[in-house]
């Protein structure tokens, strides 16, 4: 069992102005793997750090399978962390290490020998048994980290950017295996990253934090299809969403450079308004198309399997997502056209997601 | 053709080299040399005098082969001159002194690295300030108090005081070791399910282990080699050290008038042999806490 609720838990650290963490309120699911998304200095960590107990919260409550955790000493809380730097004992051999929680908690020598071998075996790391942490490569010391948080069976495991000392593709790898792992064993998993791909892939939800605040809880397709709010929009997804100026003329919103789109269904009537566009919500057509928004192409970047075509709307620019066969030449006009139900409109002055 | 010509040129420019030395002519090869044979010479002449004078029956104050070699020294200052009991004596001192510094100073340097204080920058400053002070400015206090608190002629007297003399500096290193260690390995420990204080002696301490050799080293040597609060403190023969036999040796072994040069160097080599044993048997440990490394381990 690893129910996580976090009751508007609030972080003030005396080095820095802006509380670290504010009001963050957060349940998580026996077994769901929760990711803490966000740029550096957006409070995941301390979050993470909290629910550890190597930070306390200034104010709210942590609290796991409903019983507060506050008062308790990280050794009393039954959660094991996997830090960025894996934090291996570099006096001990692998074997020990991934040995030493179990030790601690007093276990039988016999006992111990067979979870270690286990846990060994699961991550296929029973070579390196014998090794010492310094004669391990930098994936090597991720997967004994691991076993070293596995092999306890805590009720929940923390994950501070585990990924994020290996190279591109060993991190894609490993992201894989790491969900299927999770899958198998059933851990509630809060997993901290600032790579919106890394969080998209592994997470059954994603928490999406900024400035110490909660922006948005949802799955994967939720916080990029109905972004909360431009900053959600503008993290998620690659190439982030493009985001225009708007007005709106009754059921029609008017962008930067006089393109005109049908404004979605149930749109409240404002000034100020922002529309954001995913790259492939933008249909893009080389020939005149009733209704189509002229544009000239910037730039096209071929990416193997799709083309980002950089066209200038007014004065934004927008990236456009197109087959690889699409791929314009600078200065080409083009025609743009969308769909209203791809369109999403935000608050200028709040932020805030309008449909 | 206009491309082989320059490079022809400047095969032939180049001189070919008379001995296989990085950029240098034979004269500065011989100066370097020369620069290092004085130099070594000035720093290995006492010892070498120290060794031949101990086993010549008729030393004297220059370096000389033993025309008689014999333990004759040897024997005398451990019959006449009671050079076990100063032996003895030293080695429970520093040996004492050495393992109270390291746990007061592995415990303060952790604190300081570890723990938020809001003065701590004054605190660390003023540590550092001690270890400014000059020792003779503090003998008369020093003995006052040791007196008052009857500490003199006994061994807690010189542990306590020897242990003092290089606690500031020690503390500050340690201090800087502490930092070295990563907190992330004593949070994994806590989260393991250990406790601090245990943490602290199963993860840290290990880790830290050349900055403690480093600390029990410098420590021990202090010790081992103070004479100023030894001579303070101590006026009883059954309890000085040997630099004070050393001194006293020195001053009245030869009847006020001339010097035993043979015991004197005899007691040398007994001085220095067990610092050279313990550097040697440790020095791999020792440098690399020197150069604030810890890892590898």
């Amino acid at each position: 069992m690893g129910k996580v609720e976090y009751d508007d838990v609030w972080k003030q650290f005396a080095t820095r102005d802006a509380p670290a963490v504010r009001g963050l309120t957060l349940d998580i699911a026996d077994g769901e793997f929760l990711v803490l998304l966000g740029p550096s200095g957006c409070g995941k960590t301390t979050a993470l750090r909290m629910l550890a107990g190597l930070e306390h919260p200034d104010r709210g409550d942590i609290r796991i399978d409903g019983r507060s955790v506050i008062g308790l000493e990280p050794k009393d809380r039954d959660v094991a962390l996997v830090f960025q730097s894996y934090a291996l004992y570099p006096h001990m051999s692998v074997r020990d290490n991934i040995e030493y929680p179990l030790r601690v908690h007093h276990l039988a020598a016999e006992e111990r020998l067979r979870k270690v071998e286990r846990v060994a075996e699961l991550l296929r790391i029973r070579h390196l048994l014998p090794r010492r942490p310094a004669q391990l490569s930098g994936g090597e010391q991720q997967r004994v980290a691991l076993a070293r948080a596995i092999v306890r069976e805590p009720r929940v495991f923390l994950m501070d950017e585990p990924l994020s000392n290996l190279d591109a593709k060993l991190r894609t790898h490993t992201r894989t295996e790491l969900k299927a792992l999770q899958r198998q064993l059933g851990v509630t998993t809060i997993f901290v990253t600032h790579d919106q791909a890394e969080a998209m892939t592994m997470a059954d939800r994603i928490a999406v934090l900024d400035a110490g605040q909660l922006q948005q809880l949802g799955t994967a397709d939720t916080v990029y299809q109905r972004p909360a709010n431009l900053f959600v929009a503008q993290f998620i997804g690659s190439p982030p969403m493009n985001i225009v100026d708007a007005t709106r003329d009754r059921d029609v919103l008017v962008l930067a450079g006089g393109w005109r789109v049908d404004a979605p269904r149930g749109l409240d009537g404002r000034a100020g308004l922002k529309v954001g566009l995913r790259p492939e919500a933008i249909e893009l057509d080389l020939a005149a198309v009733s209704g189509a928004q002229p544009a000239e192409v910037l730039v096209s970047e071929p990416l193997g399997s799709e083309v980002i075509v950089n066209v200038m709307l007014g004065d934004s620019l927008l990236k456009v997502r197109t087959a690889p066969e699409v791929r314009p030449d600078p200065g080409t006009r083009v025609y743009l056209k969308t769909q209203p139900e791809s369109v999403r409109v935000f608050d200028a002055s709040s932020g805030a997601a309008l449909n | 053709m206009s491309i082989i010509g320059p490079q022809a040129q400047a095969q032939v420019a180049v001189p070919p080299r008379v001995r296989p030395l990085e950029g240098g002519s034979r004269l500065e090869w011989v100066l370097m040399h020369l620069a290092f044979l004085v130099v070594t010479v000035f720093f290995l002449a006492p010892f070498v005098w120290l060794f031949t004078a101990a086993f010549d029956a008729q030393s004297q104050a220059y370096i000389r082969w033993p025309a008689q070699p014999t333990f004759g020294n040897f024997v005398a200052i451990f019959e006449r001159y009671a050079f076990a009991t100063a032996l003895g004596n030293s080695v429970f001192v520093a040996v004492s002194t050495m393992l109270l510094t390291v746990v007061v100073v592995s415990l303060a340097g952790y604190s300081l690295s570890r723990i938020e204080l809001r003065q701590k920058t004054w605190i660390t400053y003023a540590i550092l300030l001690l270890q400014t002070m000059p020792l003779s400015a503090t003998m008369v206090p020093i003995y006052g108090l040791a007196r008052e608190l009857g500490l003199r002629n006994s061994y807690l007297g010189l542990i306590l005081v020897h242990s003092a003399i290089e606690l500031p500096f020690l503390v500050w290193l340690m201090k800087g070791f502490f930092d070295s260690v990563p907190r992330h390995l004593e949070e994994a420990s806590w989260l393991d399910g250990r406790g601090k204080f245990r943490a602290l002696f199963e993860i840290v301490l290990p880790v830290a282990r050349p900055g403690i050799a480093v600390a029990a080293g410098l420590s021990f040597l202090s010790a081992w080699a103070e004479v100023l609060m030894v001579l303070i403190l101590v006026d009883q023969q059954a309890m000085k050290t040997i630099p004070l036999a050393f001194y006293e040796t020195f001053r009245t072994a030869g009847g006020y008038t001339e010097v035993q040069y043979g015991l004197v160097a005899a007691m040398g080599v007994l001085y220095v042999l067990p610092v050279m044993a313990v550097f040697f048997a440790t020095r791999r440990l020792m440098v690399r806490g020197l150069m604030g490394s810890t890892r590898g381990l």
